[in-house]
């Protein structure tokens, strides 16, 4: 056995990352032997000398350039590999939706282009509009993922046709869900009147990453407390990922878009 | 009046902010100063470092699940930190040359007296000579003081496996070297 301790096991010791009794024999050992003392108190001085250097608002706003930075590059990744998701994702949307039509033979909208309002259910659709910020006021798209600018908010519209009662929740990259409309309860009776509505007011997402968005119309009203359950085990079942999530189990029919926060 | 009314705002906070602020914190009074060390000893360049610091950091909080089921994040920090300058100097190709001029000029900011300094530069200067992987074998073995079981555990390599690495680094650099 050395006489000394390494110098990583002392390191750990100053990270306060060894067990409890080996911390304690580490410590001993290194009070008394000179060169392990040096060595630990080396590790103390240059934390010293870095936080002298570096005050934690400048590292902290460091950091989270980085992240910025980091988020940034993902998209183009991710782009590749998630675009064939998001059309699994709406093709199970169409199937699901165009039976009934079918079977009634009743009218089937045709698939919306990409890039358009979502049309999910005879005249039911969908629509995330971005605004707010510099660039002007678009649709976003619901088969890649939407860059939002600095500033920029959301709004969501629905035409409901059939449907009864409209919710919309968000999911982040952590899997954090946030009941939007509405916070909490069951979701909202439709607006009276045909056509497309808007749930009041923006939405900004503060911030960075990624963000699902989905808007759900059902026949009958849903908790919001179970809509956002089912949501997390999507996100779950998704290995964690959000941008692989599976439409949520619900009744209904839904839309969900892919927010890239800046 | 064109598009839609102007909208009230509903401002939904980032949940997870006053999380994220606290861990920075910890993460800066326990890791900061290593990871830096770390970053300086291979770019021997203080303002890349630290862009390089801040880049290992990102990662932590982007990959916080992980990172949290770490039995040990200071392992963890440097194994990032250490890939991370190394890929930043092999993705910069011919600029090893450069890097190796810088190499008189730059002292480590390392420890444990001369002759650690001395195995510290020594490393450092072979590195170019050798693969991805003994690369950081030799790094952790060396310049952290991890044992062959532990830098086998970080690279996910069998401990002969990380031996002969290490024992091939030693015949480009001596008898200072070698693997006990």
């Amino acid at each position: 056995m050395s006489a000394h301790e390494s110098s990583w096991t002392l390191r750990r010791l100053h990270a306060g990352e060894l067990p409890t009794q080996e911390a304690h024999r580490v410590r001993e050992h290194a009070e008394a032997c000179e060169a392990c003392g040096a060595t630990l108190r080396s590790f103390v001085d240059a934390q010293a000398a870095f936080e002298a250097e570096v005050p934690f608002e400048g590292f902290e706003a460091g950091v989270e350039r980085a992240r910025a930075r980091q988020a940034a590059r993902e998209p183009a990744a991710r782009a590749q590999w998630a675009r064939p998701l998001m059309a699994v994702a709406a093709s199970v949307l169409v199937l699901v939706l165009a039976r009934p039509l079918l079977e009634s033979g009743g009218r089937a909208d045709p698939v919306p282009p990409p890039g358009t309002g979502n049309r999910i259910k005879g005249g039911a659709g969908a629509e995330l509009r971005i605004g707010g910020g510099v660039d002007p006021q678009r649709v976003a798209n619901t088969d890649a993922p939407e860059a939002l600018q600095p500033g920029e908010r959301v709004r969501l519209g629905y035409t409901a046709d059939a449907y009864r009662f409209v919710a919309a929740l968000s999911v982040d990259a952590q899997g954090e869900v946030t009941p939007l409309y509405p916070e909490s309860g069951d979701s909202l009776a439709v607006e009276p009147g045909a056509g497309q509505h808007w749930l009041p007011e923006s939405v900004e997402f503060t911030g960075a990453g990624t963000e699902r968005v989905v808007l759900v119309l059902t026949d009958a009203p849903v908790s919001m407390d179970a809509l956002s359950d089912t949501a997390r085990k999507a996100f779950t079942a998704a290995g964690r990922d959000v941008t692989r999530m599976a439409p949520l189990d619900v009744p209904g029919a839904q839309t969900q878009w892919i927010l890239l926060k800046p | 009046m064109t598009g839609p009314t102007p909208l009230a705002l509903k401002v939904v906070p980032s949940r997870s902010n006053e999380d994220r602020r606290a861990v920075l914190r910890e993460l800066y009074v326990k890791y900061g100063g290593s990871v830096r060390e770390r970053c300086r000893y291979l770019l021997k360049d203080a303002s890349r470092a630290e862009d390089a610091m801040h880049d290992v950091f990102a990662r932590v909080i982007v990959h916080g699940d992980s990172f949290r089921e770490e039995a040990s994040p200071l392992t963890w920090l440097m194994k990032i930190a250490t890939h991370h300058c190394l890929n930043q100097l092999r993705s910069e190709g011919a600029a090893w040359k450069k890097w190796f001029a810088r190499d008189e000029a730059a002292r480590s900011e390392g420890h444990g007296g001369a002759e650690a300094m001395e195995t510290r530069d020594l490393v450092r200067k072979l590195l170019a000579r050798v693969d991805a992987e003994t690369q950081a074998a030799a790094i952790h073995y060396h310049v952290d003081g991890m044992t062959l079981e532990e830098v086998a555990a970080v690279l996910g390599r069998s401990v002969p496996t990380v031996r002969k690495r290490l024992e091939h680094f030693a015949e480009l650099g001596g008898e200072e070297l070698s693997v006990r």
